[in-house]
């Protein structure tokens, strides 16, 4: 008998390096602009790992901050204003990416990371409802069709 | 003389190497922040509670130096942390804001 061996979710410990390049694949325009734009990593006491996203030189304050809190990843402004929180990283570093974007495209992007939210919850939470309720029909159908 | 405790909390004063950069600066007042919490018996989640945050995770962001406490919410830190509103967004302005706070009180000698 085979196994195949699924990647195991992190929730605990320092960033994996899938996690890291989804964060700084989205924010890649900021970080490339010049202007001196860095990020660094860092724990909570209580061992979540954070993500900073610090601004231009020579304040390098943070801009955006990503944390991983068990499952779940929380995208919070500079000034701890939570912007968004989810259990997929990659809706999370999309909605960074939204937030860290200046120019006439933030309508389109807030449109479209709103459909992307909406089809993701109707994936994780809908699906699986109907999914439930196939089985269901599949397993009752042969009995139904006995009475028919 | 014996001096109380806002004396004594407040007598720590960033540590001037040669030029501290703001996030230095920003450090230092973590770590003082931290201490101050620790103070009072205080785990970031329960500051962070007592602060109305949904998370904690923004008091981590303060006391590892990448952020400031906002302006907005000082007083209520300093209550949390025991310490006298005024006194605290002082305290604090040392780190923020070097040179202004050199301009309305002075460098201490």
């Amino acid at each position: 008998m085979s196994v195949v061996a699924f990647e195991r979710r992190r929730t605990m410990g320092a960033w994996s390096e899938s996690e890291l390049e989804t964060i700084l694949a989205a924010l890649k325009l900021a970080l490339t602009s010049g202007d001196g734009r860095g990020w660094e990593t860092g724990m909570t006491e209580n061992g979540d790992v954070q993500f900073y996203l610090l601004g231009p030189l020579p304040d390098q304050a943070c801009e955006l901050c990503v944390s991983r809190i068990g499952r779940r990843y929380i995208l919070e402004d500079g000034s701890g204003r939570l912007l968004f929180e989810h259990h997929s990283l990659a809706l999370v570093a999309l909605h960074a990416k939204a937030a860290v974007r200046a120019g006439p495209w933030w309508l389109v992007a807030h449109v479209t990371l709103l459909w992307c939210t909406v089809r993701q919850t109707i994936h994780d939470e809908v699906e699986p409802w109907f999914a439930e309720g196939e089985e269901l029909f599949v397993e009752l159908a042969p009995h139904l069709a006995m009475f028919a | 003389m014996k001096r109380g405790k806002n004396q004594e909390v407040f007598d720590e004063r960033p540590q001037r190497k040669a030029e501290p950069d703001a996030r230095q600066l920003r450090k230092q007042a973590g770590d003082w922040l931290k201490q101050r919490r620790a103070d009072v018996g205080l785990s970031q989640a329960d500051l962070a509670a007592r602060l109305g945050l949904k998370y904690y995770t923004f008091i981590s962001q303060v006391e590892n130096g990448f952020s400031r406490v906002p302006t907005e919410t000082m007083a209520a830190w300093a209550s949390e942390l025991g310490l006298e509103p005024a006194a605290f967004a002082k305290h604090l302005l040392m780190y923020y804001e070097p040179e202004l706070y050199r301009l309305l009180f002075g460098t201490k000698k």
